[in-house]
């Protein structure tokens, strides 16, 4: 009966105060959350206003694409268009050995993680640097973000300690996160001014002016552009906005969404090369095209990253985002893993307990929840479903549906009661799995509703 | 190449068009004191502030705040520093600068952001400084994004940013951390 979702997050479950820590935490980002957009009274309009926008931009992406990339190779910037992951990551290589480029800092870009872009370049004999301290963090540890905004927050300081001491050579068990973030910083500083090329994602595209739009705490995109003389930005087909007046309507959205700040600490304009260097723009599709005529699933296209979804997820708060098969967990990822390759992915859908608490903190009104409804609609015809469940189903189809069968079985099911524990309480019945198997009521409830009415209609015939 | 390919595939999958909303519907909230709560959020975004007093000068306050062999870094007419990011156009040689005194063109009430242009040809200096100056005139500072992103623009040199404090972190078991790749002290002189 059991997903890899289901068995990773039983692995989870076993960390004890970790799991406690993991889920306060995240509940903590939710209410900071609640608390700041309870600040600005229009904030169910900003979110109305945001989906439409995305909408529309979304139905129009033809021609913003083309006033994007206008307006980019006016100011001198080379736009590259990549169908795929494998178009992607050739094109940066391509850039990065025409300039000669050893050595290449990144700002934090999940778009990199869908192409695998970093492992590529590796074998191709470029160093990538991540400068964005948690994503540096997981890439010493050799692991994947287990949180697109927060993405080593699996690690706790002793960990980051650990890892410090054997990678950069910090103070033996120091392990203040302050410290810690200041060797980072010096250790960082050098990559920075030794790196040939600097790489940042985009959380904007700007059509009307040609701007890509980087929103980090850190500042490493800028510093990650300011000191290598060349820049190269990746940038899904999605991140489209029309003009300077939308952006303002997601800027104010994003990082009270995100972490509960009224903003991010730098938002950076990029235009064209700064003086001196180079530019270069990577459009990438990789399926995003295709999504276009995916009416059920096409809304996952309006995602901003903020990670509210998962951070209010129960589910994910409660099992980690190892848990998923796919880099982007929560109800986003589940849909976005669904959207590469449902047969693959297909273990994530039963990560949910369809709350739908994510459609309702979600800033430009992604229905994350109802799309997952929908997929376990189609895991039958993907041939995922769950054997056992829909036997299950059957049964339970032919016994709903009879109303004699019905109120035959359920009034006697009490008798199940009387069976010896180990004939029910036993793993190959779901419904004694973590937990005792329930007891059946000697009365269904119907008839006990039935017999409170009698009695009721009884008292009021009296005079 | 890839372009047009991609280009008939969106065609060929937008199935239905919507219309772009309205923005003017939207009535943003304002403030009866902007400037005083864009102060608030500055100091809640980690900035220091202080006010040019009658008489006094960006230098006075450069030399109350910074020792005398301090390396200062700026391109502003007056603004006595000792390095030219006009002139030292190499990154790596403002490495350890003290401060960068930059001009900040407006300043949002919402969450203390404030918009500075790139017009020095080594933009470095902002990210690499220990402490970022910004001078800001007061009468700047508007409400919200919508009215700040009515009027800011990028530079001729091609860039600019909403910068709000110090840079920071908490990506180490979510302890808020100031200073992490960027300016670890912001310092705004409001004008």
């Amino acid at each position: 009966m059991s997903t890899s979702h289901n068995k990773k997050a039983g692995e989870f479950l076993k960390k004890g105060d970790y799991v406690s820590w993991h889920d306060d935490t995240f509940w903590s980002v939710r209410k900071k959350r609640d608390a700041i957009s309870a600040e600005i009274p229009e904030w169910e309009q900003l979110r109305n206003l945001a989906s439409q926008i995305k909408q529309h931009t979304l139905s129009h992406l033809d021609k913003y694409l083309v006033e994007f990339t206008d307006n980019l190779e006016r100011n001198g910037v080379t736009v590259h268009w990549a169908d795929d992951a494998g178009d992607f990551n050739r094109i940066v290589l391509d850039i990065l050995r025409g300039e000669g480029v050893k050595k290449m800092v990144k700002s934090k870009s999940m778009l990199t993680e869908e192409c695998g872009m970093n492992p590529y370049l590796e074998a191709h004999g470029i160093e990538v640097v991540e400068t964005d301290l948690g994503e540096r963090i997981i890439q010493l540890n050799k692991q994947r973000p287990s949180h697109i905004v927060m993405p080593a927050i699996h690690l706790n300081h002793n960990d980051v300690g650990e890892l410090f001491e054997k990678e950069l050579g910090t103070e033996k068990d120091n392990h203040d996160p302050t410290y810690l973030t200041y060797r980072a910083r010096l250790s960082l500083r050098n990559e920075f001014l030794t790196a040939d090329a600097g790489l940042t994602g985009a959380n904007f595209g700007i059509a009307s002016t040609g701007e890509i739009v980087v929103c980090t705490n850190e500042g490493n995109a800028d510093m990650a552009t300011a000191c290598p003389p060349i820049h190269i930005a990746a940038i899904g087909l999605e991140k489209i906005i029309p003009d300077p007046e939308s952006l303002a309507v997601f800027h104010r959205l994003l990082a009270r969404s995100a972490t509960g700040q009224p903003t991010t600490t730098f938002t950076s304009h990029f235009r064209k090369a700064r003086p001196g260097g180079k530019m270069h723009v990577i459009l990438v599709d990789n399926g995003r095209s295709s999504w276009l005529a995916d009416e059920d699933h096409r809304s996952t296209l309006k995602c901003i990253r903020c990670g509210s979804c998962m951070n209010t997820c129960p589910v994910y708060r409660r099992s980690g985002g190892y848990s998923y098969s796919y880099f982007i967990p929560g109800p986003l990822g589940i849909n976005l893993s669904m959207l590469r390759d449902p047969k693959r992915y297909a273990d994530n859908v039963s990560a949910c307990t369809l709350c739908l608490s994510c459609q309702g903190v979600c800033p430009v009104k992604v229905d994350n929840g109802d799309q997952i409804y929908k997929w376990r609609q189609k895991l039958d015809g993907l041939h995922r479903a769950n054997p056992v469940k829909k036997m299950m189903c059957k049964g339970m189809k032919t016994g709903f549906a009879n109303k004699h069968l019905y109120n035959f079985a359920t009034s006697r099911l009490h008798y199940l009661n009387n069976l010896p524990e180990g004939l029910l309480d036993n793993r190959l019945n779901p419904w004694a799995y973590a937990h005792k198997m329930m007891k059946f009521p000697k009365r269904p409830f119907h008839s006990i509703i039935d017999s409170l009415e009698a009695e009721e209609s009884y008292k009021n015939q009296k005079p | 190449m890839s372009k047009e390919a991609i280009l008939d595939r969106i065609r060929r999958n937008t199935l239905k068009r919507y219309d772009m909303p309205v923005l003017d519907s939207l009535h943003p909230l304002t403030y009866p004191d902007t400037l005083g709560r864009f102060i608030e959020a500055a100091i809640q975004s980690g900035s220091r502030i202080i006010s040019l007093e009658n008489g006094s000068t960006v230098n006075d306050i450069l030399r109350r705040e910074f020792p005398e062999n301090a390396r200062i870094s700026s391109n502003l007419p007056g603004v006595e520093a000792n390095i030219n990011p006009d002139v030292t156009t190499s990154p790596a040689a403002l490495d350890g600068i003290d401060a960068a005194v930059v001009q900040g063109t407006l300043g949002v009430a919402e969450n203390g952001c404030i918009w500075i242009p790139q017009t020095m040809t080594n933009r470095a200096e902002m990210f690499i400084a220990e402490t970022l100056v910004i001078i800001l005139p007061a009468n700047s500072v508007v409400n919200n994004m919508h009215e700040a992103y009515k009027r800011v623009k990028v530079s001729e040199k091609g860039y600019g940013a909403f910068i709000s404090g110090p840079s920071k972190t908490a990506d180490i078991a979510q302890v808020l951390v100031m200073g992490a790749q960027a300016a670890r002290d912001v310092l705004i002189i409001l004008t």
